[in-house]
């Protein structure tokens, strides 16, 4: 690790980088968006100190700063980088593999309206699982 | 492939409806097995039919020695709901449950079979070895434990807003091991995804609300009954340590920690679970057979 910590990328912003990266790549595969093409809608996820919106438009996911205040999503999950990492680990260790684990561990919160989380649960966890695959296909 | 000059590639699997009685109710059970041998009842999973455990009946190692058999549950894949009770919201219970494998056990003239069980099916096996243990040759619990701690709300899982199929399905995927073969993770989940409405939840009541077995297994005889207890390291909803703990109350209980396996052992990689189940029924066949 530096010693000049302040020029370099914290475990945060490392996290959500690949975050970014990830769902770039995800938006741009039409077999990765097409179990969402029935969803639009937000949600915000945070990472560790990071708060981030992803906004789906019929399952093509655009992740951005969640800067404004009282900016409104329908459900959240807001996990530690710690979690994260190891979700996004190829393969993740057991017990930090799927959102419900993490969740269950007490590492990851997942709150607001659930009814479209719930309705389209698989895309979501594919999604927010996608940097796990993002380094072995580049 | 095959043509009309070569014989069919049919798989040792049979499978046959079979008329029994239950809890005062008709029912129309079906049933497949393989091979001879010992009796090995299986019991499938919550939400799930006996199509997980045809692996295992196409193992020869399997069948040389054992008469495997397992069966869809009332209400589960190709068992109807008891007869007149479509209307009903299902509702697996304990005592219905065992009831039900009596039944079966009865209807089938098995001699002090072996009784295999996943999940829910694991959970009942705990509860067959402290009441009924001297009807069993030994007794196996995937995925079993006394209790375990709820991790979602189940009224998601029939609800008119979300598809029961895809939520089941989503929900339990992570329930199986990363490494899985796709192949066997997706034919896991597929059943989830065809299991009728309510189906998962009506045996989870069992699971959540009418099976709390904790400090109540006592008087379990594993020298009479052997009791053995295997466990995916990737199962997070009977997660290891909550099957050690219970094993830890069963003076003489087995148990096994399976690696880079998840929920669904017997389905979800067949390879991998047969280096763990082969030995457990060596150890059945040699001192219990």
């Amino acid at each position: 690790m530096s010693e000049s910590w302040q020029e370099s990328a914290s475990p945060d912003d490392e996290a959500v980088s690949r975050l970014r990266a990830a769902l770039e790549t995800f938006a741009a595969n039409d077999a990765a968006t097409a179990r969402g093409r029935w969803w639009s809608g937000r949600c915000m996820v945070g990472v560790g100190n990071r708060r981030l919106l992803v906004e789906v438009v019929r399952g093509v996911p655009t992740l951005s700063e969640l800067a404004a205040p009282l900016s409104s999503w329908d459900f959240a999950i807001v996990g530690s980088v710690r979690a994260w990492n190891a979700l996004w680990q190829d393969p993740p260790p057991p017990g930090w593999h799927d959102l419900f684990a993490l969740a269950k561990r007490g590492e990851m919160r997942i709150e607001g309206a659930l009814q479209p989380f719930m309705a389209h649960l698989q895309y979501v966890k594919d999604m927010l699982s996608a940097p796990r695959h993002g380094r072995r296909r580049s | 492939m095959s043509t009309r000059d070569s014989e069919p590639d049919w798989e040792p699997i049979v499978g046959r409806y079979l008329r029994v009685p239950i809890g005062g109710e008709s029912c129309r059970v079906y049933i497949e097995e393989a091979g001879n041998g010992i009796p090995l009842l299986c019991l499938h999973t919550a939400g799930a039919d006996s199509r997980q455990f045809r692996h295992l009946m196409c193992d020869e190692s399997v069948t040389a020695r054992f008469r495997v058999i397992a069966f869809d549950l009332p209400w589960h894949g190709k068992s109807y709901p008891p007869d007149g009770a479509f209307e009903r919201e299902y509702r697996l219970t304990t005592a219905g449950y065992v009831e039900t494998i009596r039944a079966m056990c009865g209807a089938l003239r098995l001699d002090r079979p072996v009784v295999m069980g996943c999940s829910i099916g694991g959970r009942i096996v705990l509860q067959l070895a402290h009441a009924h243990g001297g009807e069993f040759r030994a007794l196996i619990g995937l995925e079993a434990a006394d209790h375990q701690q709820p991790w979602y709300d189940t009224a998601w899982l029939h609800r008119p807003d979300v598809h029961g199929g895809e939520v089941c399905a989503a929900l339990v995927s992570g329930l199986l091991a990363p490494q899985s073969p796709k192949l066997h993770r997706d034919e896991t989940l597929w059943q989830y995804k065809q299991s009728g409405p309510g189906v998962f939840r009506g045996d989870l009541y069992f699971y959540r609300v009418d099976a709390d077995l904790r400090g109540s297994l006592g008087g379990i005889d594993t020298v009479r009954c052997p009791l053995y207890l295997l466990t995916g390291e990737y199962d997070f909803s009977c997660a290891p340590e909550d099957t050690l703990r219970t094993a830890a109350s069963i003076p003489g209980a087995k148990v096994t920690v399976m690696r880079e396996v998840g929920h669904f052992p017997m389905s979800e990689n067949p390879a991998r679970f047969r280096e763990y189940i082969l030995p457990v029924l060596d150890e059945i066949g040699r001192t219990h057979g």
